[in-house]
Protein backbone atom coordinates (compact mmCIF):
# COMPACT_ATOMS: atom_id res chain seq x y z
CA UNK A 1 0.00 0.00 0.00
CA UNK A 2 2.68 2.44 0.99
CA UNK A 3 4.72 1.59 -2.06
CA UNK A 4 1.69 2.16 -4.21
CA UNK A 5 0.97 5.52 -2.67
CA UNK A 6 4.56 6.46 -3.12
CA UNK A 7 4.44 5.57 -6.79
CA UNK A 8 1.32 7.65 -7.24
CA UNK A 9 2.89 10.66 -5.61
CA UNK A 10 5.99 10.80 -7.75
CA UNK A 11 5.44 13.42 -10.41
CA UNK A 12 5.84 11.80 -13.79
CA UNK A 13 7.62 14.88 -14.98
CA UNK A 14 10.40 13.52 -12.85
CA UNK A 15 13.37 14.11 -14.90
CA UNK A 16 15.16 13.00 -17.03
CA UNK A 17 12.65 12.55 -19.80
CA UNK A 18 13.90 11.35 -23.15
CA UNK A 19 13.09 13.82 -25.89
CA UNK A 20 13.96 14.61 -29.48
CA UNK A 21 15.03 17.94 -30.91
CA UNK A 22 12.39 18.89 -33.49
CA UNK A 23 14.62 21.20 -35.51
CA UNK A 24 18.26 22.26 -35.57
CA UNK A 25 18.76 24.38 -32.47
CA UNK A 26 21.45 25.98 -30.35
CA UNK A 27 22.31 24.59 -26.95
CA UNK A 28 22.69 27.63 -24.72
CA UNK A 29 24.70 28.05 -21.53
CA UNK A 30 21.81 29.93 -19.88
CA UNK A 31 18.04 30.04 -20.52
CA UNK A 32 18.27 33.13 -22.73
CA UNK A 33 18.60 33.78 -26.46
CA UNK A 34 21.66 35.98 -25.97
CA UNK A 35 23.50 33.44 -23.82
CA UNK A 36 26.64 31.72 -25.11
CA UNK A 37 26.10 28.79 -27.44
CA UNK A 38 27.48 25.56 -25.98
CA UNK A 39 26.80 23.36 -28.98
CA UNK A 40 24.73 23.06 -32.13
CA UNK A 41 22.10 20.34 -31.97
CA UNK A 42 20.95 19.01 -35.31
CA UNK A 43 17.39 17.97 -36.04
CA UNK A 44 16.35 14.69 -34.39
CA UNK A 45 19.14 14.77 -31.81
CA UNK A 46 18.14 12.68 -28.81
CA UNK A 47 18.45 14.44 -25.47
CA UNK A 48 17.40 13.99 -21.86
CA UNK A 49 15.25 16.81 -20.52
CA UNK A 50 16.20 17.76 -16.98
CA UNK A 51 14.37 20.92 -15.97
CA UNK A 52 11.99 23.57 -17.33
CA UNK A 53 12.27 27.30 -16.77
CA UNK A 54 9.98 29.73 -18.55
CA UNK A 55 10.26 28.95 -22.23
CA UNK A 56 13.47 26.96 -21.81
CA UNK A 57 14.36 23.40 -20.97
CA UNK A 58 17.71 22.24 -19.63
CA UNK A 59 18.87 19.16 -21.50
CA UNK A 60 21.75 16.76 -21.57
CA UNK A 61 23.07 15.68 -24.92
CA UNK A 62 25.97 13.27 -24.70
CA UNK A 63 28.48 15.02 -22.49
CA UNK A 64 27.06 18.48 -23.17
CA UNK A 65 24.46 20.21 -21.01
CA UNK A 66 22.61 23.41 -21.66
CA UNK A 67 19.28 25.06 -22.45
CA UNK A 68 17.10 24.78 -25.55
CA UNK A 69 13.80 26.45 -26.39
CA UNK A 70 11.07 24.44 -24.75
CA UNK A 71 8.97 24.10 -27.89
CA UNK A 72 11.96 22.75 -29.83
CA UNK A 73 11.53 19.47 -27.93
CA UNK A 74 9.19 16.60 -28.46
CA UNK A 75 8.86 14.01 -25.70
CA UNK A 76 9.03 10.37 -26.62
CA UNK A 77 6.86 9.04 -23.88
CA UNK A 78 8.14 6.96 -21.03
CA UNK A 79 11.46 5.23 -20.84
CA UNK A 80 11.99 1.85 -19.20
CA UNK A 81 11.96 3.26 -15.69
CA UNK A 82 8.49 4.72 -15.69
CA UNK A 83 6.44 2.31 -17.62
CA UNK A 84 3.17 1.65 -15.92
CA UNK A 85 -0.40 2.53 -15.69
CA UNK A 86 -1.32 5.06 -13.04
CA UNK A 87 -5.05 4.62 -13.62
CA UNK A 88 -4.82 0.86 -13.06
CA UNK A 89 -2.63 1.44 -10.04
CA UNK A 90 -5.36 3.60 -8.59
CA UNK A 91 -8.06 1.10 -9.46
CA UNK A 92 -6.18 -1.56 -7.52
CA UNK A 93 -5.85 0.72 -4.54
CA UNK A 94 -7.09 -1.38 -1.67
CA UNK A 95 -8.05 -0.94 1.93
CA UNK A 96 -8.21 -3.42 4.75
CA UNK A 97 -11.46 -3.72 6.55
CA UNK A 98 -11.22 -3.65 10.33
CA UNK A 99 -11.47 -7.05 12.00
CA UNK A 100 -11.39 -9.44 9.11
CA UNK A 101 -8.39 -7.88 7.46
CA UNK A 102 -9.88 -8.85 4.13
CA UNK A 103 -8.72 -6.78 1.24
CA UNK A 104 -11.47 -5.01 -0.58
CA UNK A 105 -11.32 -2.40 -3.23
CA UNK A 106 -12.32 0.99 -1.94
CA UNK A 107 -14.73 1.50 -4.80
CA UNK A 108 -12.61 4.16 -6.39
CA UNK A 109 -14.75 6.21 -8.66
CA UNK A 110 -13.49 8.39 -11.31
CA UNK A 111 -13.99 10.17 -14.50
CA UNK A 112 -13.93 7.61 -17.24
CA UNK A 113 -16.63 7.14 -19.86
CA UNK A 114 -18.45 4.51 -17.89
CA UNK A 115 -18.60 6.58 -14.71
CA UNK A 116 -19.79 9.63 -16.59
CA UNK A 117 -22.58 7.65 -18.23
CA UNK A 118 -23.76 6.28 -14.88
CA UNK A 119 -23.31 9.42 -12.80
CA UNK A 120 -26.23 10.55 -10.68
CA UNK A 121 -26.43 14.17 -9.49
CA UNK A 122 -24.67 14.85 -6.20
CA UNK A 123 -26.39 17.89 -4.71
CA UNK A 124 -24.36 17.81 -1.49
CA UNK A 125 -21.08 18.10 -3.36
CA UNK A 126 -22.49 20.87 -5.53
CA UNK A 127 -23.42 22.81 -2.39
CA UNK A 128 -19.93 22.22 -1.02
CA UNK A 129 -18.43 23.52 -4.27
CA UNK A 130 -20.35 26.76 -3.77
CA UNK A 131 -18.82 27.31 -0.35
CA UNK A 132 -15.25 27.45 -1.66
CA UNK A 133 -15.83 30.25 -4.17
CA UNK A 134 -13.51 33.27 -4.06
CA UNK A 135 -14.92 36.72 -4.67
CA UNK A 136 -13.20 39.41 -6.70
CA UNK A 137 -11.51 40.97 -3.68
CA UNK A 138 -10.15 37.69 -2.32
CA UNK A 139 -8.82 36.68 -5.72
CA UNK A 140 -7.20 40.06 -6.29
CA UNK A 141 -5.56 40.08 -2.85
CA UNK A 142 -4.19 36.62 -3.39
CA UNK A 143 -2.76 37.57 -6.78
CA UNK A 144 -1.08 40.59 -5.19
CA UNK A 145 0.45 38.36 -2.50
CA UNK A 146 2.03 36.37 -5.31
CA UNK A 147 3.26 39.58 -6.94
CA UNK A 148 1.11 38.95 -9.99
CA UNK A 149 0.18 42.04 -11.99
CA UNK A 150 -2.56 42.02 -14.59
CA UNK A 151 -1.36 42.99 -18.05
CA UNK A 152 -3.29 43.73 -21.21
CA UNK A 153 -2.75 41.08 -23.88
CA UNK A 154 -4.94 40.80 -26.99
CA UNK A 155 -6.15 37.40 -28.22
CA UNK A 156 -4.28 36.12 -31.26
CA UNK A 157 -6.02 35.74 -34.60
CA UNK A 158 -6.98 32.13 -35.41
CA UNK B 1 -38.77 29.61 -16.12
CA UNK B 2 -38.27 31.24 -19.43
CA UNK B 3 -39.48 30.29 -22.83
CA UNK B 4 -36.12 29.30 -24.22
CA UNK B 5 -35.68 26.84 -21.45
CA UNK B 6 -39.13 25.41 -21.96
CA UNK B 7 -38.40 24.87 -25.62
CA UNK B 8 -34.97 23.57 -24.86
CA UNK B 9 -36.25 21.05 -22.36
CA UNK B 10 -39.41 20.03 -24.12
CA UNK B 11 -37.68 19.36 -27.42
CA UNK B 12 -36.40 16.24 -25.84
CA UNK B 13 -39.69 14.46 -25.31
CA UNK B 14 -40.72 14.10 -28.90
CA UNK B 15 -38.24 11.56 -30.19
CA UNK B 16 -37.73 7.90 -29.35
CA UNK B 17 -35.61 7.43 -26.28
CA UNK B 18 -32.61 6.04 -28.05
CA UNK B 19 -32.56 8.63 -30.77
CA UNK B 20 -32.40 11.49 -28.36
CA UNK B 21 -29.31 13.62 -28.50
CA UNK B 22 -27.26 10.96 -30.21
CA UNK B 23 -25.06 12.68 -32.71
CA UNK B 24 -24.66 9.59 -34.92
CA UNK B 25 -28.34 9.97 -35.77
CA UNK B 26 -27.61 13.31 -37.35
CA UNK B 27 -29.31 13.75 -40.61
CA UNK B 28 -28.39 16.69 -42.77
CA UNK B 29 -31.88 17.22 -44.14
CA UNK B 30 -33.37 17.14 -40.73
CA UNK B 31 -30.71 19.53 -39.53
CA UNK B 32 -31.50 21.98 -42.29
CA UNK B 33 -35.20 21.55 -41.64
CA UNK B 34 -34.64 22.15 -37.97
CA UNK B 35 -32.60 25.22 -38.59
CA UNK B 36 -35.12 26.59 -41.06
CA UNK B 37 -38.08 26.01 -38.81
CA UNK B 38 -36.59 26.82 -35.49
CA UNK B 39 -34.12 29.48 -36.38
CA UNK B 40 -36.49 32.21 -35.44
CA UNK B 41 -38.14 30.53 -32.51
CA UNK B 42 -35.04 29.61 -30.53
CA UNK B 43 -32.96 32.29 -28.97
CA UNK B 44 -29.63 31.87 -27.27
CA UNK B 45 -30.01 30.65 -23.70
CA UNK B 46 -29.84 33.58 -21.31
CA UNK B 47 -27.05 33.76 -18.78
CA UNK B 48 -29.28 32.51 -15.98
CA UNK B 49 -30.41 29.57 -18.13
CA UNK B 50 -26.78 28.81 -18.90
CA UNK B 51 -25.93 28.88 -15.20
CA UNK B 52 -28.88 26.60 -14.35
CA UNK B 53 -27.85 24.07 -17.02
CA UNK B 54 -24.29 24.30 -15.77
CA UNK B 55 -25.33 23.59 -12.18
CA UNK B 56 -27.20 20.48 -13.24
CA UNK B 57 -24.27 19.22 -15.33
CA UNK B 58 -21.80 20.03 -12.54
CA UNK B 59 -23.92 18.02 -10.07
CA UNK B 60 -23.68 15.02 -12.41
CA UNK B 61 -19.92 15.34 -12.78
CA UNK B 62 -19.67 15.52 -8.99
CA UNK B 63 -21.73 12.33 -8.92
CA UNK B 64 -18.97 10.63 -10.91
CA UNK B 65 -16.19 12.05 -8.74
CA UNK B 66 -16.62 14.11 -5.55
CA UNK B 67 -14.44 17.02 -4.48
CA UNK B 68 -11.08 16.29 -2.88
CA UNK B 69 -11.84 16.58 0.84
CA UNK B 70 -9.42 19.39 1.58
CA UNK B 71 -10.72 22.93 2.01
CA UNK B 72 -7.30 24.52 1.61
CA UNK B 73 -6.64 23.14 -1.85
CA UNK B 74 -10.20 23.93 -2.97
CA UNK B 75 -9.88 27.54 -1.77
CA UNK B 76 -6.51 27.78 -3.46
CA UNK B 77 -7.78 26.80 -6.91
CA UNK B 78 -10.73 29.15 -6.45
CA UNK B 79 -8.46 32.11 -5.71
CA UNK B 80 -6.20 31.35 -8.65
CA UNK B 81 -9.09 30.56 -10.96
CA UNK B 82 -11.18 33.59 -10.07
CA UNK B 83 -8.21 35.89 -10.63
CA UNK B 84 -7.81 34.42 -14.11
CA UNK B 85 -11.54 34.64 -14.82
CA UNK B 86 -11.34 38.34 -13.92
CA UNK B 87 -8.98 38.72 -16.88
CA UNK B 88 -11.58 37.22 -19.24
CA UNK B 89 -14.56 38.76 -21.03
CA UNK B 90 -16.97 37.19 -18.51
CA UNK B 91 -15.50 38.29 -15.17
CA UNK B 92 -18.77 38.38 -13.27
CA UNK B 93 -20.13 34.88 -13.81
CA UNK B 94 -20.54 32.86 -10.59
CA UNK B 95 -17.17 31.18 -11.10
CA UNK B 96 -16.50 28.00 -9.16
CA UNK B 97 -13.39 25.87 -9.30
CA UNK B 98 -13.09 22.38 -7.88
CA UNK B 99 -10.48 19.66 -7.56
CA UNK B 100 -12.13 16.29 -8.21
CA UNK B 101 -11.14 13.11 -6.42
CA UNK B 102 -10.20 11.14 -9.52
CA UNK B 103 -6.95 9.53 -10.64
CA UNK B 104 -7.61 10.37 -14.26
CA UNK B 105 -5.74 13.29 -15.83
CA UNK B 106 -8.33 15.76 -17.02
CA UNK B 107 -10.07 19.09 -16.59
CA UNK B 108 -13.59 20.16 -17.45
CA UNK B 109 -15.37 23.41 -18.21
CA UNK B 110 -19.08 23.55 -17.45
CA UNK B 111 -21.39 26.24 -18.85
CA UNK B 112 -21.99 29.16 -16.52
CA UNK B 113 -18.51 29.24 -14.98
CA UNK B 114 -17.78 25.96 -13.20
CA UNK B 115 -14.33 24.49 -13.81
CA UNK B 116 -13.07 21.14 -12.56
CA UNK B 117 -9.57 19.76 -12.50
CA UNK B 118 -8.78 16.22 -11.39
CA UNK B 119 -6.38 15.30 -8.63
CA UNK B 120 -4.58 13.22 -11.29
CA UNK B 121 -3.79 16.32 -13.31
CA UNK B 122 -3.01 18.55 -10.33
CA UNK B 123 -0.53 15.95 -9.06
CA UNK B 124 1.46 16.17 -12.28
CA UNK B 125 1.81 19.93 -12.26
CA UNK B 126 4.82 21.72 -10.87
CA UNK B 127 3.83 25.38 -10.58
CA UNK B 128 0.95 27.81 -10.26
CA UNK B 129 1.73 29.00 -13.80
CA UNK B 130 0.95 25.48 -15.06
CA UNK B 131 -2.27 25.39 -13.02
CA UNK B 132 -3.11 28.82 -14.43
CA UNK B 133 -2.49 27.55 -17.95
CA UNK B 134 -4.88 24.62 -17.53
CA UNK B 135 -7.57 26.68 -15.75
CA UNK B 136 -7.30 29.40 -18.40
CA UNK B 137 -7.88 26.84 -21.14
CA UNK B 138 -11.10 25.83 -19.37
CA UNK B 139 -12.11 29.45 -18.71
CA UNK B 140 -11.73 30.07 -22.45
CA UNK B 141 -14.25 27.28 -23.14
CA UNK B 142 -16.75 29.08 -20.89
CA UNK B 143 -16.00 32.49 -22.40
CA UNK B 144 -16.63 31.06 -25.88
CA UNK B 145 -19.61 28.97 -24.67
CA UNK B 146 -18.21 25.92 -26.44
CA UNK B 147 -20.07 23.35 -24.33
CA UNK B 148 -23.29 25.35 -24.17
CA UNK B 149 -23.36 25.59 -27.95
CA UNK B 150 -22.65 21.87 -28.32
CA UNK B 151 -25.50 21.03 -25.92
CA UNK B 152 -27.82 23.34 -27.84
CA UNK B 153 -26.78 21.84 -31.16
CA UNK B 154 -27.24 18.31 -29.90
CA UNK B 155 -30.73 19.08 -28.63
CA UNK B 156 -31.89 20.74 -31.79
CA UNK B 157 -30.35 18.24 -34.17
CA UNK B 158 -32.17 15.29 -32.66
CA UNK B 159 -35.66 16.66 -33.14
CA UNK B 160 -38.03 17.16 -36.02
CA UNK B 161 -39.33 20.64 -36.61
CA UNK B 162 -42.89 19.43 -35.98
CA UNK B 163 -41.98 17.93 -32.67
CA UNK B 164 -40.18 21.05 -31.64
CA UNK B 165 -43.07 23.23 -32.65
CA UNK B 166 -45.63 21.27 -30.66
CA UNK B 167 -43.26 20.94 -27.74
CA UNK B 168 -43.07 24.67 -27.07
CA UNK B 169 -45.46 24.69 -24.14
CA UNK B 170 -44.46 21.40 -22.68
CA UNK B 171 -42.27 21.37 -19.61
CA UNK B 172 -41.07 17.99 -18.54
CA UNK B 173 -38.57 17.05 -15.83
CA UNK B 174 -37.73 13.88 -17.75
CA UNK B 175 -36.79 15.98 -20.75
CA UNK B 176 -34.60 18.10 -18.54
CA UNK B 177 -32.89 15.00 -17.22
CA UNK B 178 -32.19 13.85 -20.77
CA UNK B 179 -30.78 17.23 -21.66
CA UNK B 180 -28.45 17.08 -18.69
CA UNK B 181 -27.46 13.52 -19.53
CA UNK B 182 -26.52 14.71 -22.97
CA UNK B 183 -24.60 17.59 -21.44
CA UNK B 184 -22.72 15.18 -19.18
CA UNK B 185 -21.94 12.70 -21.96
CA UNK B 186 -20.43 15.56 -23.90
CA UNK B 187 -17.41 15.16 -21.63
CA UNK B 188 -17.01 11.62 -22.96
CA UNK B 189 -17.42 12.62 -26.59
CA UNK B 190 -15.45 15.83 -26.59
CA UNK B 191 -15.86 19.10 -28.43
CA UNK B 192 -14.79 19.91 -31.97
CA UNK B 193 -11.02 19.88 -32.16
CA UNK B 194 -11.17 23.50 -33.31
CA UNK B 195 -12.74 24.49 -30.00
CA UNK B 196 -9.83 22.86 -28.16
CA UNK B 197 -7.23 24.67 -30.23
CA UNK B 198 -9.08 27.94 -29.68
CA UNK B 199 -9.19 27.33 -25.92
CA UNK B 200 -5.42 26.72 -25.99
CA UNK B 201 -4.75 30.00 -27.81
CA UNK B 202 -7.05 32.02 -25.57
CA UNK B 203 -5.90 30.17 -22.47
CA UNK B 204 -2.28 31.16 -23.01
CA UNK B 205 -3.41 34.78 -23.29
CA UNK B 206 -5.66 34.69 -20.21
CA UNK B 207 -2.82 33.25 -18.09
CA UNK B 208 -0.44 35.90 -19.42
CA UNK B 209 -3.00 38.60 -18.62
CA UNK B 210 -3.10 37.28 -15.08
CA UNK B 211 0.62 37.93 -14.80
CA UNK B 212 1.81 34.30 -15.07
CA UNK B 213 4.64 32.83 -17.12
CA UNK B 214 2.81 32.15 -20.39
CA UNK B 215 4.56 28.80 -20.80
CA UNK B 216 2.38 27.16 -18.14
CA UNK B 217 -0.04 25.52 -20.58
CA UNK B 218 2.69 24.32 -22.98
CA UNK B 219 4.46 22.94 -19.90
CA UNK B 220 1.40 20.88 -18.94
CA UNK B 221 1.07 19.61 -22.52
CA UNK B 222 4.70 18.51 -22.54
CA UNK B 223 4.12 16.66 -19.27
CA UNK B 224 1.22 14.81 -20.91
CA UNK B 225 3.38 14.11 -23.94
CA UNK B 226 6.04 12.57 -21.73
CA UNK B 227 3.54 10.22 -20.07
CA UNK B 228 2.79 6.73 -21.28
CA UNK B 229 0.18 7.35 -23.97
CA UNK B 230 -1.54 4.06 -23.16
CA UNK B 231 -1.88 4.93 -19.46
CA UNK B 232 -5.58 4.48 -18.71
CA UNK B 233 -5.50 7.68 -16.63
CA UNK B 234 -5.10 9.52 -19.93
CA UNK B 235 -7.65 7.59 -21.99
CA UNK B 236 -10.56 10.00 -21.77
CA UNK B 237 -8.41 13.11 -22.10
CA UNK B 238 -6.68 11.74 -25.19
CA UNK B 239 -9.96 10.58 -26.71
CA UNK B 240 -11.55 14.00 -26.33
CA UNK B 241 -8.62 16.27 -27.21
CA UNK B 242 -6.13 16.60 -30.04
CA UNK B 243 -2.79 14.99 -29.18
CA UNK B 244 -0.34 17.00 -27.06
CA UNK B 245 2.00 17.07 -30.08
CA UNK B 246 -0.66 18.69 -32.29
CA UNK B 247 -1.57 21.18 -29.57
CA UNK B 248 2.07 22.09 -28.95
CA UNK B 249 2.64 22.50 -32.70
CA UNK B 250 -0.34 24.88 -32.84
CA UNK B 251 0.92 26.85 -29.84
CA UNK B 252 4.28 27.11 -31.58
CA UNK B 253 2.65 29.70 -33.79
CA UNK B 254 2.23 31.86 -30.67
CA UNK B 255 5.92 31.85 -29.86
CA UNK B 256 6.09 35.66 -29.86
CA UNK B 257 3.33 35.99 -27.26
CA UNK B 258 4.75 33.13 -25.20
CA UNK B 259 8.21 34.67 -25.15
CA UNK B 260 6.94 38.17 -24.39
CA UNK B 261 5.38 36.88 -21.15
CA UNK B 262 7.76 34.06 -20.24
CA UNK B 263 9.51 36.15 -17.61
CA UNK B 264 6.41 36.49 -15.43
CA UNK B 265 6.13 34.55 -12.15
CA UNK B 266 5.65 30.78 -12.03
CA UNK B 267 5.00 30.57 -8.29
CA UNK B 268 6.22 26.99 -8.01
CA UNK B 269 6.75 27.18 -4.25
CA UNK B 270 3.30 28.55 -3.48
CA UNK B 271 1.77 25.88 -5.69
CA UNK B 272 3.60 23.06 -3.95
CA UNK B 273 2.75 24.40 -0.48
CA UNK B 274 -0.94 24.89 -1.20
CA UNK B 275 -1.61 21.68 -3.10
CA UNK B 276 0.36 19.26 -0.94
CA UNK B 277 -2.70 17.45 0.47
CA UNK B 278 -3.99 16.79 -3.04
CA UNK B 279 -0.78 15.52 -4.56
Amino acid sequence: MKALLFLLCVPLVAWADPATVLRATELKAEPASDAATVAQLSESTRVDALERKGGWTRVKSGSAQGWVKMLALRYDGPGETKRGDTGIAQAFNVARTGASGTQVTTGVRGLDEDQLAKAQPNAAELAKLGRFAADRAAATDYAAQGKLSAVSVPYPKP
Amino acid sequence: MTRAFILFASLAVAVPAHAQFKLPDLNVNRLLDTAKNLGKAVHEPTESEEIAIGNDVAARLLGAAPLVADARVQQYVNRVGRWLALQSERPDLPWHFGVLEAPQVNAFAVPGGTIFITRGLLARMTSEAELAGALSHEIAHVVKKHHLKAIQKGALASLSADAAGSALNNVNPQARAKLISFGTELYSRGLDKGDEFEADRLGVVIAARGGYDAYGLPGVLQTLQAMNASDSALALMFKTHPSPAERLDALGRMQAVLDAYSGQPQLAERFVAETKPAR
